[in-house]
């Protein structure tokens, strides 16, 4: 599974907020673009998710991520914020600095597991983390994410 | 006698117009009779009462005549399927007790019958001879058993045990026993009468009509296994033994042979030879048979007749229902303690032997003829005496037998031990057999949660709920399979990331084989079961397989139950 497939550069962004509502509004907006998608149903769907609890996952890593009716393909945008968004709460508690946002159709359980499998694979290396919220251009993160899981 | 409502001559209505008429009005009947928690087959008979010669007319004697053969066939079915119940292995244990058991029944039904109608008949006619000759007759034809009310009853409530064991081995007997007592009966009721009579030849006649019905009935059963082991196909069976049937009934009407034991010969030859292949041959018969069942029992009733009685003659008619009554509860009961039968049959048997029709009637018509021709007018008395006697008891026991035999089997405690899976699902809603309280997740368990869980359950599916036990998803044990590709994900992974939406459930009142063949015709493996609110709330998971095998194992321990009482 190639994250190229579901990822393209213009979904990647160095987010202008700190806090996880903006956030999180930031990449449903980015996702959203172009799909005819509506950005706030998305975003809706994401904190209903993270009511549940928090996709904050450890070592600055969030995966935010909504399966939807009416989509027809997965999408996946990428957001990152080098100062870190403390009030993401993360599960270890430390702020969040890449925030992976992962859109899949209703219908398309096993794609969307699969997925999140394999972005969690392509970020759990700490040093991998780190080299991308150092990157600061969004064109080179891509780089970086996609030539990872190529 | 009709009464004057006979509006309609139905000579030229077509018979099939009669029989599907019959039928609906049996069925309807029943339904009322079963409401009042009576058989349904007291309903059968009351709608052909009320239809033919003792109600409205509208089933006349010539329809009645037309559909003769019809009845015949009927009763072949139901002699057939009394066979099937005939095994060898039952006879070999307890064939001394059956004969020990049907004696004494036959015999204290004859003797005391017979002892009340000779006093009664004396205190009438001040002429011993002919009061005695018309106990003699009446006794022996009081020691008949119906065969086919009483095991309707039995089907109908899908009994099984020592008891209907014994039921179904007396009545299949009584007829020999009946025929024997009439033979000897009838032949000093003749001398008695002044006519000559010779016991010999009637004895013969019995023989004749016991013998030739055993050999045309085991020919019938033998020609049948040959077929069947030629024909495997369900249709290609049931066509074979209605033909056989129909042959050995044809040849029993022909010979003038014992019509219902031919029938039964044949069925219990046949299961007999081939007890695991037959089974599923009786079935195929057991559900074309019950249209039959109604429109004979409707054809019963339309045939009895009640009027025109006169005082002896009522006292007659009760005298000799309570001398059967009680002759078959007291012989039923001594024989049982005689032959050390169970405390179930003893108590209980004699209730179960109260029906009388075909047989009866038969031999009143014989015995009718018989006295008619003697010439005497003593004896043409005797003759009207006899035939309405028997038809008017026949109605009475017709009403009251059924309700007995229901009685009995309740009490030995063998009703619904006899059912199908389809007969045991029809009784039970979803609520039933569901799982109450499945493993279920709330929406925001852990896949690590969750994999603990159901490593402990061999549930194929998991609800999902809210906080408030509001059903929100479904987890299969499919959709898990793929969370093993994600095993790092495990303690941030919910179940609200790995459920479907639960698009297929049902409520907990809706009857269960509705459920079972929505589950069997969308090809599901279960139904969650949920509340009927707007927002419907988690009640239960229904499994497929796991309704399947609780349906299964249900029959399995009614059946052992009733085996154990056998054994």
């Amino acid at each position: 599974m190639k994250l190229s497939d579901y990822l393209t550069s213009d979904r990647v962004v160095v987010l202008r907020g700190t806090s996880k509502t903006d956030a999180l509004r930031e990449l449903a907006e980015i996702v959203s673009r172009g799909n005819g998608l509506d950005a706030a149903k998305v975003e809706r769907a994401i904190w209903e998710r993270e009511r549940l609890m928090s996709t904050g996952i450890g070592n600055g890593l969030a995966i935010p991520h909504v399966r939807l009716a009416g989509l027809s393909a997965p999408r996946i945008a990428v957001g990152v914020a080098p100062a870190g968004i403390a009030d993401y709460d993360s599960l270890d508690g430390q702020p969040v600095c890449i925030l992976v946002l992962i859109l899949a159709p209703q219908g398309q359980h096993d794609t969307h597991i699969r997925l999140l499998a394999r972005v969690a694979d392509v970020l759990k290396h700490p040093q991998q983390a780190r080299t991308i919220v150092a990157a600061q251009d969004p064109q080179l993160i891509y780089q970086i994410l996609v030539g990872e899981s190529a | 006698m009709s009464l004057p409502l006979a509006l309609f001559d139905m000579s030229h209505v077509p018979t099939l117009m009669i029989v599907g008429f019959a039928l609906f009005a049996g069925t309807v009947g029943a339904r009322v009779f079963q409401r009042l928690r009576i058989p349904q087959v007291v309903g059968y008979i009351a709608i052909g009462l009320l239809l033919g010669r003792s109600g409205l007319g509208l089933l006349g004697e010539e329809t009645i005549a037309r559909l003769l053969p019809f009845s015949f066939f009927a009763l072949g079915v139901i002699g057939f399927m009394i066979g099937g119940e005939l095994h060898r292995e039952v006879f070999r244990r307890f064939g001394r007790q059956f004969f020990t058991i049907l004696l004494a029944e036959g015999i204290s039904a004859f003797l005391l019958v017979g002892a009340l109608v000779t006093v009664l008949a004396y205190l009438w006619t001040g002429n011993l001879a002919s009061a005695l000759a018309l106990g003699l007759v009446l006794g022996a034809i009081s020691s008949a058993t119906a065969p086919a009310a009483t095991v309707d009853v039995l089907w109908e409530y899908k009994t099984r045990g020592i008891l209907t064991t014994t039921v179904f081995a007396i009545v299949a007997l009584d007829d020999g026993l009946a025929l024997v007592l009439y033979s000897i009966s009838s032949t000093i009721a003749m001398q008695l009468l002044g006519a000559e009579s010779d016991l010999l030849s009637a004895l013969g006649g019995a023989g004749y009509e016991l013998g030739g019905a055993i050999v045309v009935g085991s020919a019938g059963g033998w020609l049948l296994y040959a077929l069947m082991k030629w024909a495997r196909a369900r249709d290609k069976v049931l066509v074979f033994i209605l033909g056989t049937l129909a042959l050995v009934l044809g040849a029993a009407l022909m010979l003038e042979l014992d019509l219902i034991l031919a029938a039964m010969v044949l069925g219990a030859t046949i299961s007999n030879l081939a007890p695991r292949r037959t089974n599923e041959a009786f079935q195929i018969v057991e559900q074309f048979a019950p249209p039959i069942y109604v429109l004979f029992f409707v054809f019963v009733g339309a045939r009895l007749s009640i009027g025109n009685m006169s005082g002896w003659m009522w006292a007659i008619a009760f005298a000799y229902v309570g001398g059967r009554t009680g002759g078959k509860f007291l012989g039923s009961y001594l024989g049982a303690r005689w032959a050390h039968a169970g405390e179930t049959v003893r108590k209980y048997l004699g209730l179960c032997l109260f029906s009388q029709a075909g047989v009866a009637i038969g031999l009143a018509i014989l015995a009718a003829e018989r006295f008619g021709a003697a010439g005497s007018e003593l004896s043409q008395t005797m003759a009207g005496v006899i035939l309405t006697v028997v038809t008017a008891t026949t109605f009475l026991v017709q009403v009251i037998g059924p309700p007995c035999v229901k009685f009995a089997v309740q009490k030995a405690g063998e009703v619904g031990l006899n059912i199908t899976e389809e007969d045991l699902a029809r009784s039970y809603t979803v609520e039933s057999v569901m799982d109450a309280t499945p493993p279920a997740f709330l929406e925001r368990t852990t896949l690590a949660e969750i994999l603990r869980t159901i490593a402990d359950s061999d549930a194929m599916a998991y609800p999902v709920t809210d906080a408030e036990d509001h059903l929100v998803g479904v987890i299969t044990i499919r959709d898990l399979k793929t969370s093993f590709t994600a095993e790092h994900l495990t303690h941030w992974l919910l179940a609200h990331d790995l459920m479907q939406p639960a698009t297929d459930t049902i409520t907990p009142d809706v009857p269960l084989p509705e459920a079972l063949l929505r589950l069997r015709e969308k090809g599901l493996e279960f139904l969650i079961v949920v509340s009927k609110d707007e927002h419907p709330r988690l009640r239960g998971l229904l499994e497929l397989h796991g309704a399947e095998r609780l349906l299964s194992r249900e029959v399995v321990r009614r059946r052992q139950l009733a085996d154990a009482q056998v054994a």
